[in-house]
Parts: C-alpha cells; sequence; structure tokens
C-alpha cells in the first residue's frame, strides 16, 4: 500500500470515526432527551391520577356524608331504629339516591352489616358486609380504595363510609365510584400515552382484568409478568413490552401499585409511553447520520485524495528519484522547494545523489587508472615471457651468424622455431584479450541446458584419462525435467569450459569433477565442484575480478567470462569454497530471462593479473 | 208541634236530605266507561289465531270472557263473539279494543256502558295511571302492590295463585347432578323473596300448590339452609356452574333471578343468567328457547283452585320440559295421592318452587262491586258499576 493510499485510509476512518462519534453522541442525547421527556410525561400522568384520585376521594366522601345528611336517610334511620321495623320498604331505595348523587356504589347497611338496599347489586339484601361494622373513625379515613362485589362480579371501588346514629343503631351508608374504564377515561393522556388499569380481583393474574378506556386490553398476557411481579411485591416500577420485532411497536410503562385500606393490593395503574416517536427520530437520525457519513466519505474521498496527493508529492519525488539512484542513475534530482521536513529531505537527498555523482566520477577515473595500469602490467608480464626467448634466440642467431660456424643452419633451425613457437605464443595472448575484449551479446533460443553441460564434457572427455596425468571422473546428475530456458547455448557452453578448465587445474593429483542440474522456482540450478584444494575466503571475494588469477600463467579473464556470460542472461554466479575438500560454482539462470539492458559503462576493460583458480 | 219535636224533625230532615245523595250513589247504576290498562298486546282477536305469546294470550282469553257467554269445560268459549256482557265496538289491533255493553246478555245488561282496554301500557305506567285517574282497572305487578297502595291507588290482591318455580332442563349436566339440585334448592332464601323483591305480596313456595287449595303446602320446606347447601356443592369436584334462564322481558323473574344469584354463590355455586325472548305459546315451547341453558324460570298460573286438577294441569305442562314421570295423575285420585306425587315432584329438585304469586288488581277511587276473580275466572267486570256516572 502506498503511502498516499494509507493516508487516504487514515483520512477516511478518521472521518467515518468522526462522523460515528457524532451520529452516536446525537442519538444517545436523543434518546436520553426522549426518555428524560418520558419520564416527565410518566410523571405529569401519575401526578394527574394522583390529583383526579384525590379529587374523587373528596368527592366520594362528600357526597356520601350528603347522603347520610339527608332527609331521606334520616328518615330511614329513625325507622329502622324502631323495634319490628321493616326493612324490606328501602330494599329499592339505594339504586335511587346513588343515581341521584352520580355514585356508581350505595349500600345501606344497618347495625349488624346486613345489606337493607344495595344500588350495584340489588338482590344482595340481607347479607352482611362485616368489615363496615369494625371499629373504625371512617370520616377520619375519608376515601379508601377497596374490593366491592357487585352483581357482575367484583370491582374495584373508592368509596366512604358514614354512619347515621338513631339511638344504639348505626345506619351505614358506603357509597363510591367505580375505578375503571371510565376513571381512565377521565385521565387526559398526551399524545402516544396510554393508561391502563389492572384489577386485582382474583388470586392470579386474569387478562381480563386489565382494562384500558375502551375495555379490556388486548394481548392482556403480555403483562402478567410485570403485573405477578407487583402482586408479589408491590412498588413503582418501569418496564418494556415490545409487541412486534419492530423496535418502534415497544411501550415504556411505569407501574403504581394501588394499595387498599389494609394495605393490599387492589389494583396496578400502568401508565405507558410508546417508543415509537423516539425510535423514528433516532432512526432518521441514524439515516441522516448514514447519509452524512455517506457524503462525508465521498467528500473524504476527494478531499482527502487531493490532499494525500498534495502531501505525499514530494515523498514520491523522493521515492522516484531514490528508485533512479537504485537504478543506477546517481545524477537523479528531486524537484521539492519548500522549507518543511520534505523540503530539507528533497534537498540533502540532491546533495547526496551530487556527491555520490561526484565520488563516482572520481572512483571511475580511480579505477580507470588502476586498470589501465594493470592492464598495462599484465601486458607487460605476458609479453615480457615471450620476448626474452624471442631476444634470446635472436642473439643467438646473431652470435651464430657471426661466428659463421657450421653450426648455423642448425641453430637458425632451431632459433626460428623457437621465435615460431614464442610468436604464437604472443598471438594467443593477444587472442585472448581480444575475445574478452569481443564478447558478444547472447543470442537467445531454447536451450536444454543439459544438453549445452553434456556437450561441454564430451570436449574434455579426452583428457580426463589422459596418459601421464592422474585421471579426473566426470559424474554428471542431470534433472532430465529441466526446463528449457531462453539462452545462448555458445556462450553457456564456453562458460562451463571455463569453469571445467579451472576445476581439471585444481585437481592436478586427479578427483572428481560433479556436474549437477535442478530445477528452482522460475529458474535452473547448475552446480560444479571439484575435489581440489580448496580456496581462502579471500581468494573466493576476488575470484571473479578480471585478470585476477592463482595461476603461474594464467590470464586472469577465464571467470570474468563466465560471470559475464551468467550476467548477460539475467543469472547469477556464487562460489563456496572449503580447504582440502574442494570448490563449487552455482550458476542460477532465469527460465525466461529479463529484458536486455545495455550495461552502464563500467571499466569491464580494467586488467587484474589473476584469473579464478 | 212541640219545638223538640220540630227540631227533631229539621234535624232529620237536614240529614235525611244530606244523605241521600250519598245512598243514592252507593247503588249499582248502569252507565259509564270503565277504562282498562293491559300490559300485553292483542293482534287479534280471532279464537283461530294463536296467541305469539302467554301474556298475550292470556290477555285474549280475558276479553274473550268478556265477549263469550260462558266457557267450555275444555277452556274454550261457548257461542258466538258478542254473546257475553260485551261486544266489541271498535278494535285497533295491538293498540286497544272498547267494548259496549250487551243489552242482550242473557245475565243481564251490565252496569258498564262500555269497557275501554289500552294495550301495550308499561307496569309502571299503569299504576302512575291509577293514581293520577286517568285509569279504573289494571292489572299490577306484586312486586309493585306496595307501592301502588303508598301511590293511593286501590289494590285488590288475590289468592296467591301463580307459581315462581325455576325448572332444571334434562339433559344438561348441571342439572343431572342430583348434588346440584339439592345445593341449589337449599341455598335459596324464599324468605327473602317474598319480603323485599316481593314486597311481601306472596307466600314461599316449598309444594307445587298453594296452602290454600291443597292444604299441604306446609308440608313442604321453605327454609333456607345456606349451610347444608355449602356442604353439599362442597361435595361436588368441580364448582358448580348453571346456566339460568329467565325471561327477559319480565322484571320479576329477572330480580329473582339475581336474587338466587347471591344465595347460590354463598353456597358456592355459580350462576350465570341468560336472558331469554319471552317464551310463545305453550309454556311447554319454552323448552325449546331454553335449550341451551341449565335451568330456566317459569312463572304457572293455577288454570283451577281444584288442587288435583291444578297439579295434573302442572304435570301435564312441566313434566315434559322437567323431565318427570309422564305418568298423569289419576282422575280420582285422592289427597294423599296427590301429595305423594307432588312430594315426589318436589323432592327431585328438578322443579324448585320458588313462590307464590298473587294476582294484584289496581282499581281507582269510582269503581264498586269489584270481587277478584278466582284462579281461571276471568274478570267479572259485567257487575261492576262507576260511582258518579249516574244514569
Amino acid at each position: 500500500m502506498t503511502f498516499r493510499s494509507k493516508l487516504f485510509v487514515v483520512f477516511a476512518l478518521a472521518l467515518l470515526v468522526s462522523v460515528g462519534l457524532i451520529a452516536a453522541g446525537v442519538t444517545v442525547v436523543t434518546r436520553r432527551a426522549f426518555a428524560e421527556l418520558n419520564r416527565q410525561h410518566t410523571d405529569a400522568l401519575v401526578a394527574q391520577f394522583q390529583r383526579e384520585f384525590e379529587r374523587q376521594e373528596a368527592e366520594v366522601a362528600h357526597r356520601v356524608q350528603a347522603i347520610a345528611d339527608g332527609e331521606g336517610t334520616v328518615r330511614m334511620a329513625i325507622a329502622l331504629s324502631q323495634p319490628q321495623a321493616d326493612v324490606s320498604t328501602y330494599v329499592n331505595d339505594a339504586r335511587g339516591v346513588a343515581q341521584s348523587h352520580q355514585l356508581d356504589f350505595l349500600d345501606f347497611d344497618g347495625s349488624d352489616g346486613a345489606i337493607i338496599s344495595s344500588a350495584e347489586w340489588p338482590a344482595r339484601f340481607g347479607y352482611k358486609i362485616t368489615w363496615v361494622t369494625q371499629p373504625q373513625d371512617w370520616a377520619a379515613l375519608g376515601s379508601f380504595l377497596t374490593k366491592v362485589d357487585t352483581q357482575d362480579g367484583p370491582a374495584l371501588g373508592l368509596m366512604a363510609v358514614s354512619t347515621v346514629r338513631v339511638g344504639d343503631n348505626d345506619l351505614y351508608v358506603v357509597g363510591g365510584q367505580r375505578l375503571g374504564k371510565e376513571f381512565l377515561g377521565s385521565l387526559v393522556l398526551p399524545a402516544g400515552m396510554r393508561a391502563l388499569l389492572y384489577l386485582n380481583m382474583d388470586p392470579a393474574f386474569q387478562a381480563a382484568n386489565l382494562l384500558d378506556p375502551s375495555g379490556p386490553v388486548a394481548d392482556a398476557d403480555r403483562f402478567a409478568p410485570i403485573i405477578n411481579q407487583e402482586r408479589e411485591h408491590p412498588g413503582e416500577q418501569t418496564f418494556k413490552i415490545s409487541w412486534t420485532a419492530d423496535a418502534a411497536s415497544a411501550e415504556m410503562f411505569h407501574a403504581l401499585p394501588l394499595m387498599g385500606r389494609q394495605n393490599d393490593l387492589l389494583g396496578v395503574l400502568l401508565v405507558g409511553s410508546s417508543q415509537h416517536d423516539a425510535v423514528t427520530l433516532e432512526r432518521r437520525i441514524l439515516l441522516l447520520a448514514l447519509a452524512v457519513v455517506g457524503m462525508g466519505l465521498l467528500f473524504g474521498v476527494l478531499l482527502s485524495w487531493w490532499v494525500a496527493a498534495r502531501v505525499t508529492r514530494p515523498v514520491r519525488k523522493l521515492a522516484e528519484g531514490a528508485r533512479k539512484v537504485s537504478q543506477g542513475n546517481w545524477g537523479a534530482r528531486v524537484d521539492v522547494r519548500g522549507s518543511n521536513e520534505i523540503g530539507q529531505l528533497a534537498r540533502a537527498f540532491n546533495r547526496m545523489t551530487g556527491q555520490l555523482t561526484e565520488q563516482r566520477e572520481r572512483l571511475i577515473q580511480a579505477e580507470r587508472v588502476a586498470a589501465w595500469r594493470e592492464l598495462a602490467r599484465r601486458l607487460a608480464h605476458e609479453l615480457k615471457n615471450p620476448l626474452f626467448p624471442l631476444q634470446t634466440t635472436v642473439e643467438n642467431l646473431q652470435r651464430a651468424k657471426e661466428s659463421n660456424s657450421g653450426q648455423f643452419e642448425e641453430v637458425f633451425r632451431e632459433s626460428t622455431g623457437i621465435l615460431l613457437s614464442e610468436i604464437e605464443n604472443l598471438k594467443s595472448i593477444t587472442g585472448r584479450f581480444s575475445d574478452f575484449a569481443k564478447m558478444p551479446q547472447p543470442e537467445l533460443a531454447s536451450v536444454n541446458l543439459n544438453d549445452v553441460v553434456r556437450g561441454a564434457v564430451k570436449v574434455f572427455e579426452a583428457q580426463f584419462n589422459a596418459v601421464g596425468r592422474p585421471p579426473i571422473t566426470p559424474e554428471l546428475h542431470l534433472d532430465e525435467n529441466l526446463p528449457v530456458i531462453q539462452a545462448d547455448a555458445a556462450l553457456l557452453h564456453r562458460a562451463i569450459e571455463n569453469l571445467i578448465l579451472n576445476a581439471m587445474d585444481a585437481m592436478p593429483a586427479g578427483g572428481v569433477l560433479m556436474l549437477r542440474t535442478t530445477r528452482e522456482a522460475g529458474e535452473v540450478h547448475l552446480e560444479i565442484s571439484d575435489t581440489g584444494a580448496g580456496l581462502t575466503s579471500e581468494e573466493c571475494e576476488r575470484l571473479f575480478t578480471p585478470y585476477y588469477t592463482t595461476k603461474q600463467h594464467g590470464t586472469g579473464l577465464g571467470l570474468a567470462i563466465v560471470q559475464s556470460v551468467v550476467s548477460d542472461h539475467g543469472g547469477r554466479i556464487s562460489v563456496e569454497s572449503e580447504a582440502s575438500v574442494g570448490t563449487t560454482f552455482h550458476i542460477h539462470l532465469p527460465a525466461k530471462p529479463p529484458p536486455m539492458t545495455i550495461p552502464i559503462s563500467a571499466p569491464a576493460a580494467a586488467p587484474h593479473d589473476r584469473e579464478g583458480a | 208541634m212541640k219545638p223538640r219535636s220540630f227540631l227533631f224533625l229539621v234535624v232529620t230532615s237536614i240529614v235525611f236530605a244530606a244523605t241521600a245523595p250519598l245512598e243514592s250513589a252507593r247503588r249499582p247504576h248502569y252507565g259509564g266507561a270503565l277504562r282498562v290498562e293491559i300490559g300485553a298486546v292483542v293482534h287479534s282477536l280471532d279464537p283461530a289465531v294463536a296467541s305469539s305469546n302467554s301474556e298475550e294470550a292470556a290477555a285474549k282469553q280475558q276479553i274473550d270472557a268478556l265477549i263469550y257467554d260462558h266457557r267450555n269445560s275444555d277452556g274454550t268459549f261457548a257461542g258466538t263473539a258478542g254473546s257475553g256482557p260485551f261486544r266489541i265496538a271498535e278494535w285497533e289491533p295491538a293498540q286497544r279494543v272498547v267494548l259496549a255493553a250487551n243489552g242482550d246478555y242473557r245475565g243481564g245488561r251490565p252496569f258498564l256502558d262500555s269497557v275501554e282496554i289500552q294495550m301495550g301500557r308499561a307496569p309502571h305506567d299503569r299504576v302512575l295511571d291509577l293514581a293520577l285517574g286517568k285509569a279504573d282497572f289494571a292489572e299490577i305487578p306484586p312486586e309493585q302492590a306496595r307501592h301502588a297502595a303508598e301511590s293511593g291507588v286501590r289494590v285488590s290482591t288475590s289468592q296467591p295463585d301463580e307459581l315462581l318455580a325455576l325448572v332444571f332442563l334434562p339433559g344438561r349436566p348441571m342439572a343431572e347432578d342430583v348434588r346440584v339440585r339439592q345445593a341449589l334448592a337449599r341455598s335459596l332464601d324464599r324468605g327473602a323473596i317474598v319480603n323485599f323483591l316481593l314486597q311481601k305480596e306472596g307466600e314461599p313456595a316449598g309444594g307445587l300448590l298453594p296452602q290454600w287449595s291443597s292444604g299441604t303446602a306446609f308440608l313442604f320446606s321453605t327454609a333456607a339452609d345456606a349451610p347444608g347447601a355449602k356442604a353439599l356443592a362442597s361435595q361436588i369436584a368441580h364448582p358448580p356452574k348453571i346456566l339460568l334462564g329467565y325471561d327477559s322481558a319480565d322484571g320479576l323473574e329477572q330480580t329473582v333471578a339475581e336474587r338466587i344469584i347471591v344465595d347460590a354463590q354463598e353456597a358456592g355455586i355459580g350462576i350465570t343468567l341468560a336472558a331469554q325472548a319471552a317464551p310463545g305459546g305453550a309454556p311447554g315451547n319454552s323448552s325449546a328457547a331454553a335449550a341451551s341453558v341449565d335451568a330456566m324460570l317459569i312463572r304457572w298460573h293455577m288454570p283451577s283452585p281444584n288442587p288435583r286438577d291444578a297439579l295434573a294441569t302442572f304435570l301435564k305442562v312441566y313434566g315434559p320440559v322437567a323431565g318427570l314421570d309422564p305418568a298423569p295423575l289419576p282422575d280420582a285420585a285422592s289427597p294423599e295421592q296427590r301429595y305423594v306425587r307432588e312430594s315426589a315432584v318436589v323432592s327431585g329438585n328438578r322443579i324448585i318452587p320458588l313462590v307464590w304469586l298473587p294476582q294484584v288488581y289496581g282499581l281507582s277511587a269510582r269503581v264498586r262491586d269489584w270481587k277478584t276473580p278466582a284462579p281461571g275466572d276471568g274478570w267479572p267486570l259485567a257487575d261492576v258499576w262507576l260511582e258518579g256516572d249516574a244514569p
């Protein structure tokens, strides 16, 4: 990944994280705001319920007291205080009185608690209400919640009791309002909120006892756990119900227990607030955030791409300059302006390349001089050896002529023979130098390296077992599955011949010459080993230097030629050697050599006086 | 003439003069129109047209008793319409009928010139009209008799001759469990029904015949036994739940049914009410209407003061409804046989007598010589005359 791409990714991630954090923050803040709003609405509704409850408490107490103080009730009390009073006369009175005082429940109970007349259950006359006769300051108690038995089953009533006392007889007036769907209907609810009332009239949860202003609530069973929890541990609590998989369908409910006179749980008020608006708004915020993220990302991509391009342009120029330097263009320069770190780096880079160029020029000059000196020394050395016999032979020939002896002819023949031999030697020396100078570019064709190896070995078969010298045993370990490579067979043949010659020279006492070919990833490997005396590490390092030789009569060009051939094929050559064990050359050639490049000018002609072992 | 004798003569003359109009007013005389209000709606006076319900049939029977000469032994009326004390003068189906006095009536012309019967009047309206003098004669529900009397209405009450009873229908699981029937029978507080709901107009019913008719009704217990009922109900594996039907048009049946709920609930028996449309035709047809209930309330008018005839008729009508022994009561059944049969029916608790209801009539102050009819008899309007309507 490029620096620009990395920079772009960093910019994009930073933007994404920033927008995501902002969206999450807005969502959290919104959610909290809605939760707070819901809490306030719920508190307001609970307060409204409590106010309405207190108002109805006072109203019920007032109405019941008004009934007790009414003339009809007082007359009834007086009549019932008489011996043999006929209570049946009043059996239908409660209903009318209840209607006139707008009460849902009204009982006239005798001193023993027996119902004289009941508005909510007229047929229940005669049965005793025991709790009403218990000692209790009903006036001080005011209104209270209690379970009221009606013809249609138990109901929850906000009741008050008032007593009319005549002599020793009490007439109890028990009246009240039903706490049910009508009461819920009287509550003013904000949009999205609703109030439910569970009437705790049965030993277990009953779905039909959960009411809203229109009657029993649908899916009331969903409330069973919370109602059961309230039944076990009455107290205010909040819970959420998700009606469908859609989170917008959820409702938050606040449960308010309704306790009776004896601290028994008679009902539970449930104030519910829909999460629809909150979830919808949250989703809109999320969608908006996603849109902003998308837009931001798009904008960020463009901006960060542009910014990254601007920021990385000097760096890319520096990288390009470095790449050119690595490719040998030491004169590469970077055009970066500015006084920041990148500019300073560019200027330092330019100074460095300038210094490198100068140093290279100086080095080239120095090496060139050294090479010419070495070449001159080698030429002088090589030429001096044949020149001395030439000089001696010519001087012998001159002395023989001046002495005019009869041996002149014989001396002449021997001298001319020696002269011709040494001239031939000189021609050989100049030929080798000429060959090295004229190393041709390889002409690539499909070549089987094994065939080249076999051909080269075949050339030396006669010399391996030549009379008068210890035998050399060639061993070929050739991989028959070796791939065909693109190479110049003649040049390779010449390089392998040089290596075989070196190996033979390294084994004057005979030995084993091993040639091995193997295939490796994308290239072939040729290994040529001898069992000679081996080389020192210093010799190994200088082995491929032109004109370096360890032989008495070597030109130092053999391994330089080998290295040149291998290099021209895009391969590489290395040597490893161990004293008293032998030396091994490794040649790695690519199956498909890289495009031919013209090697940069180098002191290729710089002569050395030694050739590889 | 001595002054003392003169004074006596003057005083006597003044007293005679003052009392003479009063005595003449108390003498029966012809004339006047009797305004009658009934609750039923009669759609046809044709004997061939069946009445739509029992209330209409009873009202039609009363009108027939006024326009036909006499009744046959089978209950049908003899002669032609108009052979009775009155003839039909005006007829507006389902609204009113005006009967004019029949001068040719073999029993003699009735005192009244006419009888105007207004149909479809609610009980409360009838009492109100009587109190306001807008009506002269009307049937009043027994439970409103006390209120009517307190409103100044003259009230005439017959012997209790109408039985209000609870009948279990055969084949229903609740009806076939004798413990359920016994528990319910024991739980009922008949005294409370009479004293409170009927405002003391009526009698608790333990048997199928009233005491005044059979003389043996006192042998049947009418007392409530709430603990016994509770003990019986507790023996039943599953708390009994009874679906009780009642005539939705009958306010008394509804209030009695509601009281039955209270009593039964105390005993641990659940009862649910099922209001049903008034059964039409014969009482036996009510079983079809009540096929979906376990029990139903019935009201039965004694067709005759004769206890044997009344019991035979009751068994004939309600025996099949309750799934009782279909054997008829012998014509020559002795009082002992009648009691045994009655006791057998009652002890099975398939029919639970509740209360005996009287027929209560409201009369205006000007109605004279009204005699409360016996069971099976029609209104004796031929003998009634109106005070203040001198010829």
